[in-house]
């Protein structure tokens, strides 16, 4: 495992909070009121570049990141998106079945990543189950990442495609 | 390693309920958002023209309803207005009566919103004003509609504001049509919750709320009530209330910085005591 795919990962998660932050923040872009779930989405993208010891860590790291920038109790997000990652690391070999698994997985996984938050959040005193609208809080960001999923999954495997060139030249 | 992983997560989240979100945790925040801020505010400066466009384009459709909704409510306000100067002058008369002094023309910062919280359960914002402008944590932040929420976390050049619609965040009210008090807390999104626990007169649907003065400075429009309720049992009075603010479409707030809670409780002190020693010196005055 090359030290490079775990940095560009990082970056990856780091670009992708900020982004989540401002683009599809308060006032960004949000269809119907709810923005897609773009770091859960990053750390699905990267399962299938880095071993999964190296994902739980992307996951963790993400996560707490997350709790910092919100205003939830701190480590939830890091218990979500670890889940997550695990769960993305033992479906990774699925993904060359083909373009519908990666979707079902995609949608499925943000899914549970925002179910899973608001049980944690709940457990935690916020009573975040009883919010309104949770359902279309629960399900359209999976249906949001499932139309981003394309360019983040395309501009992921360049980025970890060039990163590899560029070994391989200096290897020659 | 997922266990010990997930374990971690389950102990950091324990300590930060006990430590009620301060001590490290709250070092741990301000560091994050420093080192954010930046990237946060480039990407906001390049893409909110783009954004703008996009909505505008997406909301065309509507622009004409929107308009002659506008419309209407500009009519409606030049009456309110010409009711409001009759009863200015009644209320001037009424606080030369009894003594009061009402904070006009506070103190404010202006600041503009740069990003949001990471997912759809936060109810923050980060504005791009710090303690480098006066702020400072639970300062009342307003915009042309009303209450908004209040500063929870500062770092030198930028803030988070914490919206009413938090469940964590309580805000004394007072309804204008019965001067009753209560309090009204978030529910995570969409309405809030109103509760009266010393009501005598039902609340109806319409009726305004503004801070009590409590915490906020008084006067500040925080919503009206959504539906009619009357006491239940024990004098509580529950309903719901829309806030007055549009809290999803927030940009530019006022962050209120020439009130403090602290400062407005001491001067009712001398108030009353000034009161007191008055009417004391009056009855010796007259039993002498």
């Amino acid at each position: 495992m090359s030290r490079s795919r775990v940095v560009i990962s990082l970056v990856a998660v780091l670009v992708a909070i900020v982004i989540q932050t401002t683009v599809f923040g308060s006032g960004g872009i949000q269809p119907l009121g709810i923005a897609p779930a773009l770091v859960t989405l990053v750390v699905i993208a990267v399962s299938t570049h880095i071993e999964s010891e190296y994902l739980l860590l992307i996951g963790f790291t993400g996560g707490t990141l997350m709790d910092l920038m919100g205003s939830g109790t701190l480590g939830l997000w890091a218990m979500t998106l670890t889940v997550v990652a695990y769960a993305a690391g033992r479906l990774k070999r699925r993904f060359v079945d083909g373009p519908w698994i990666i979707a079902g997985v995609v949608v499925g996984l943000t899914a549970l990543s925002q179910f899973l938050f608001v049980l944690l959040a709940t457990l935690f005193g916020h009573g975040t189950i009883t919010q309104p609208g949770l359902l279309s809080k629960i399900l359209l960001p999976g249906v949001w990442n499932l139309i981003l999923a394309v360019p983040v999954f395309w501009f992921l495997g360049r980025a970890f495609e060039s990163r590899q060139r560029g070994v391989g030249v200096r290897r020659a | 390693m997922f266990l010990s992983l997930v374990a971690v997560g389950f102990i950091m989240a324990t300590f930060d309920v006990r430590a009620s979100g301060t001590g490290l945790g709250e070092v741990m925040r301000e560091g994050t958002q420093s080192m954010f801020t930046p990237f946060q505010r480039g990407v906001d400066w390049v893409t909110r023209p783009v954004i703008g466009f996009v909505d505008g384009a997406a909301n065309l459709a509507g622009l004409r309803e929107e308009n002659e909704r506008l419309a209407h409510r500009v009519r409606e306000l030049e009456t309110q207005v010409q009711e409001t100067d009759a009863l200015k002058e009644q209320v001037a008369q009424l606080e030369s009566i009894s003594g009061l002094e009402v904070p006009e023309d506070l103190a404010f910062v202006l600041a503009r919103i740069f990003s949001s919280g990471p997912s759809a359960f936060d109810n923050v914002r980060y504005i791009d004003k710090g303690s480098n402008d006066g702020i400072v944590q639970g300062q009342a932040v307003v915009d042309e509609d009303g209450l908004i929420g209040r500063v929870d976390l500062v770092s030198a050049d930028a803030a988070r504001i914490r919206l009413i619609t938090d469940p964590i965040v309580s805000v004394g009210v007072r309804v204008l049509a019965t001067n009753e008090t209560g309090v009204v807390s978030g529910m995570g999104d969409g309405p809030l919750r109103l509760e009266m626990f010393r009501a005598t007169e039902p609340v109806y649907e319409g009726n305004r709320l503004v801070t009590d003065g409590s915490r906020f400075p008084p006067g500040i429009s925080v919503g009206t009530v959504r539906r009619t309720a009357d006491i239940e049992v024990g004098f509580v009075l529950r309903t719901e209330i829309d806030p007055a603010a549009r809290l999803s479409k927030i940009d530019y707030v006022k962050v209120i910085v020439g009130w403090s809670a602290i400062d407005a409780g001491l001067q009712q002190g001398e108030v009353a005591s000034t009161t007191t020693t008055t009417s004391t010196s009056t009855t010796t005055t007259v039993g002498g």
